[in-house]
């Protein structure tokens, strides 16, 4: 097949908000797709977070295999040190890249870690933690900044993310502030449109794909307002104004997703997904409070951390663990509030006294996650807990945590808590590892919902879609079942692979400690009693 | 850390000022300027500026210096600044020749 393949993103979408959102009519479109076309369960990977979930849909990956963890990235896997996690992390070909090298054109629109822009055969704006300011530099090729200026509404200040305005949805904002800001993501949501628009009717691409961020950045915020069994039932003016704006957004994204599907003809196959889903949170989790209660941690008496007594994840406070620790007594710590991971500074490997102390202090931290409960309603706040072996097998997997945990209902925070555990005053949404897929198009069966699938199956189908040849080292499946029998055996007989390219070395692998590096380590776990 | 290089420094200088065109930014942008005061910069903005002169001069210690600038709490940095960190550490001159 070698039609027009869509692929239209749509960041943190779950069904338990999209469904309702059909079914009260506040997005028509989005059903008749669905009644035409097949559904299933998209689970996204650990951690269920945008850089490594939309780069394992852009590989065919798991973050281990393609190296991306987070928003932030260890700058070798001992180093204390985090950097903004860009395109150069992306260690393995992407759609992008496969779909280009195989004389296939590209749009690809406000995709993360998509900076700096690859030199691919089309066009790219890069999306994700991309400042505004910067946009000139992300854009791909070279020019492409100065035409999209001709455009009516273009406005790179709306386009990208403003982190300020970013760090307000995660961490809660005054109510007066609500309207401005969902009113920015529906303009926002319409400037990509515009781009599109004048990139489909200027050069029209083999691979069309464009993602929309507001969904999630709504969801994170106004998630008692949108989920339909939390929505007040007798809401102030304010409440039903905030209603009112959450359902014209969404509204509003139906059409958008209308006119792309027509844009894309009748011909072209769509594929709708998301990189994680959706739910409510209560629970804010101080890691490193913890941590420092449990011993494994102590903050710099030089610089004097102050307590943080609101429930607040730490957003801004990125990279300052670098000096707000006491590097002498921890052994672990959690360096970012999006990875939900901790990091244990020992060697992994080797036979020492050290390594040896390193399992021993994960197993521990692994059992006390597993026991952790809610101070106040006495439920367990951990749902699952991986070591890095467990969840990360791959090249890159020493780049990664070496714990990860995900929570029942609630947000890791990074600030140093008064107590480890708060709870917020009103529900915020999180992640959740089930997000959506949904295909229309020639030979995709209509109104049919099929068994869940892995975020990493949507690359190789995108791939095969196109009529291109798949790398042999990806970890997704292609959904055959999302085509009816006539076309089925058709489309797999035309399935092409290739051999893949291996993937780099990690530079600065796991590093072997001199002596000195040792004997620090050794002083430290000695005062902890973990070796005599 | 090697020499600062002013052909690097005069190059950043330039390239700011060619971005700062985007940013109704009135002034001509001079080694004076203060990305965060002036030009309106964000934590993030200088960030991801590091990592687009990186791709440019090599790679930089560039975490080490926003570190460094986070924990002595410093209110803002020049663009002088950010230069002479740059034609310092860059690893290509502004010819592209390695150093």
């Amino acid at each position: 097949m070698t039609s027009r393949t869509v692929l239209i993103g749509l960041d943190g979408a779950t069904f338990s908000v999209m469904t309702p959102l059909m079914e009260r009519g506040t997005m028509p479109f989005l059903k008749s797709f669905v009644e035409g076309g097949v559904q299933a369960t998209l689970r996204s990977v650990v951690p269920a977070l945008t850089p490594p979930a939309w780069t394992s849909l852009m590989t065919g990956k798991r973050p281990g295999e393609h190296g991306v963890f987070d928003f932030f990235q260890k700058e070798s896997p001992d180093s204390l040190y985090l950097k903004f996690a860009s395109s150069d992390d992306v260690r393995s070909a992407t759609i992008w890249s496969l779909a280009s090298d195989q004389g296939k054109s590209v749009i690809a629109l406000n995709f993360p870690l998509m900076f700096p822009p690859p030199a691919i055969n089309g066009y790219v704006v890069p999306g994700g933690w991309m400042p505004w300011r910067q946009m000139r530099l992300g854009c791909y090729p070279p020019g492409l900044f100065d035409r999209l200026k001709t455009l009516p509404s273009f406005n790179p200040r709306e386009l990208a993310l403003d982190m300020k305005l970013e760090e307000k949805a995660l961490e809660g904002c005054e109510q007066d502030e609500y309207a401005d800001w969902i009113r920015l993501h529906i303009r926002r949501e319409g400037r990509w449109l515009e781009i599109l628009r004048y990139l489909m009717n200027e050069d029209p691409a083999d691979l069309v794909a464009l993602m929309f961020d507001g969904v999630d950045k709504l969801q994170h915020l106004c998630w008692r307002f949108i989920d339909p069994e939390l929505r007040p039932a007798d809401p102030t003016p304010w409440e039903q104004e905030v209603i009112d704006l959450c359902d014209e957004y969404f509204a509003q994204l139906d059409g958008i997703i209308r006119e792309i599907v027509e844009m894309a003809g009748a011909d072209a196959t769509v594929v709708i997904a998301s990189d994680h889903g959706f739910g409510p949170s209560r629970d804010v989790f101080f890691v490193n409070t913890w941590l420092e209660q449990l011993g494994y941690l102590a903050w710099s008496s030089e610089n004097e951390v102050p307590e943080e007594t609101q429930p607040r994840l730490g957003i801004s406070q990125i990279s300052r663990h670098v000096y707000q620790l006491d590097w002498e007594r921890t052994v672990a710590y959690g360096a970012t509030p999006s990875s939900s991971g901790i990091n244990i500074v020992l060697p992994k490997t080797g036979d020492g006294q050290v390594q040896q102390a390193y399992s021993r202090i994960r197993d521990e931290i692994v059992a006390a996650l597993k026991d952790l409960r809610n101070p106040v309603t006495g439920e367990p706040v951990i749902k699952s807990v991986y070591t890095q072996d467990e969840v990360f097998a791959g090249p890159f997997e020493a780049l990664g945590p070496d714990i990860t945990f995900e929570m029942h209902q609630g947000a890791a925070s990074i600030l140093r808590g008064d107590e480890p555990i708060k709870v917020r005053d009103e529900v915020a949404g999180v992640h959740r590892p089930e997000g959506i897929l949904l295909a229309s198009g020639h030979g995709v069966r209509a109104g049919v919902s099929i068994e869940e699938r892995s975020i990493p199956d949507v690359g190789p189908l995108l791939l095969a879609l196109l009529g291109a040849s798949i790398p042999d080292d990806v970890s997704g499946r292609m959904p055959l079942e999302i085509f009816d029998e006539t076309h089925r055996g058709q489309f797999e007989s035309s399935l092409r692979f290739h051999p893949a390219t291996p993937p780099p070395e990690l530079a600065g692998a796991p590093t072997e400690f001199d002596e000195e590096a040792e004997a620090t380590m050794a002083k430290r776990l000695r005062a902890l009693g973990y070796i005599e | 850390m090697g020499t600062s290089d002013p052909r690097v420094f005069d190059a950043v200088v330039e390239t700011l000022g060619e971005l700062a065109r985007d940013w109704e930014y009135g002034e001509p942008v001079t080694p004076e300027t203060t990305l965060f005061e002036d030009l309106g910069f964000e934590s993030l903005d200088l960030v991801v500026l590091g990592t687009s002169l990186q791709e440019k001069y090599g790679r930089l210690p560039f975490t080490e210096f926003l570190t460094e600038i986070g924990e002595r709490n410093a209110d803002d940095i020049s663009v002088g600044e950010l230069a002479e960190f740059i034609s310092m550490h860059a690893r290509t001159s502004v010819t592209g020749d390695p150093r």
